[in-house]
């Protein structure tokens, strides 16, 4: 059995989880003092992903009730990460708040993704009639 | 007896994946189909085109861009189904540039035909499990796998020593066959593609096994290049893939 609402938390959160990583990639780019040139394609590609962000986060985290608890860490990551030169010039403390938020939101993505993906896979050896079946059977009795 | 069907793999081009959704959502509810994977834009999806195995893309669009890009993909993988979600038809040349390529058009304003329309070309997808017993029999003079050879290398040594007989290609997206005659391609055929598209579409393999048999020979002649040719067409064109990607 395939559940629709499921599905549809399981793509945005992989959109999502992609869009991070990428932005973990360029951010990991522009710490690396050993990579010198930062060009005019690799900041609009920063960008792009930027921007995607920044308009979904707050919808697919809404989606996947976790904004209150993930809206705040996504935004200051966001807010500081403004370019991947202006990464490359953050003090140590900023890097380290910075990769500590990235991380914070990347972990918690991570764990609901495995948890919808538990769910999937129990709903997939279900029948629909097994479905409501089991969940009729549980439903608690009224108190009179 | 139960003939095992393989999960459709779906490929979807969508700019704007959360907020224009409602293809995807359709999509979401079809059973026997792997989750879509989706990318944003066209470069992403010629690198996992070439990485991954799909049977069709489907391009979320306004039309004239849409076919673009679908007719982008066509010239790269002459094999993928490909199919565009337009909100309208677009000008003629779309519709005629989308019949000539083979591009199936379906549109999104019909509220009810847009549903059953996708989900009608979803299910034209579905193809049974190949046998696992459908191996290679140990007599056959060359073997090997196309992760450790590409295909125009196995080309290029059996042309080079006038070899005559039949490559068999097999992968994820099915089994191809090239007839070679004294060192010269005669014929190809891969699904309907026949001749020089289904040869382009095999050199694009990098996952599968192949074999040769030595002095099998077609009737049919649908390459009538030489080899030299073929080969420099298409590792131009593989190139010129490889350049979409980095876009």
């Amino acid at each position: 059995m395939r559940d629709k609402g499921l599905e549809t938390k399981l793509r945005l959160l992989t959109l999502q989880l992609d869009n991070w990583k990428k932005l973990h990639d360029f951010i990991t780019y522009g710490l690396d003092k050993a990579k010198p040139i930062i060009s005019a394609e690799q900041e609009r590609q920063f960008t792009e992903v930027r921007a995607d962000l920044l308009q979904e986060t707050a919808y697919a985290f809404n989606a996947l009730s976790i904004l209150s608890e993930l809206s705040g860490k996504a935004m200051n990551v966001l807010q500081r990460a403004s370019s991947i030169r202006g990464v490359r010039d953050l003090t140590n403390d900023e890097i380290r708040r910075l990769e500590a938020e990235w991380n914070g939101v990347f972990t918690k993505l991570g764990v609901v993704q495995g948890q919808l993906k538990a769910n999937r896979k129990q709903l997939a050896s279900q029948t629909i009639i097994r479905y409501f079946l089991g969940r009729f059977l549980r439903r608690p009795a009224t108190a009179h | 007896m139960v003939t095992a069907v393989v999960e459709t793999r779906l490929l979807v081009l969508n700019a704007d994946p959360v907020f224009q959704d409602e293809a995807l959502a359709i999509l979401d509810s079809i059973d026997r189909i792997e989750t879509p994977r989706v990318v944003r834009t066209l470069s992403e999806a010629i690198a996992t085109l070439i990485e991954e195995n799909f049977d069709a893309i489907l391009i979320e669009n306004g039309a004239a861009i849409a076919v673009e890009q679908a007719v982008n993909v066509r010239q790269h993988f002459p094999s993928l189904k490909v199919a565009c979600l337009t909100p309208d038809r677009g000008a003629a040349d779309s519709v005629a540039m989308a019949e000539q390529q083979d591009i199936t058009l379906i549109l999104r304003q019909q509220r009810r035909g847009f549903p059953r329309k996708l989900k009608n070309f979803v299910h034209s997808l579905e193809r049974p499990a190949a046998s696992p017993s459908e191996g290679i029999d140990p007599c056959h003079s060359l073997i090997g796998n196309l992760n450790q050879f590409s295909a125009a290398e196995i080309l290029q040594m059996s042309c080079l020593s006038q070899r005559s007989g039949r490559f068999t290609f097999k992968s994820g997206r099915g089994n191809s066959e090239i007839y070679l005659q004294q060192g010269s391609v005669r014929h190809a055929v891969f699904g309907s593609l026949e001749g020089e598209l289904a040869v382009a579409e095999i050199f694009r393999w990098r996952q599968g096994r192949f074999y040769f048999e030595e002095g099998i020979i077609s009737q049919e002649q649908t390459v009538n290049r030489p080899w030299a040719h073929l080969l420099i067409d298409n590792l131009q064109k593989l190139d010129e893939t490889l350049e979409l990607v980095s876009v």
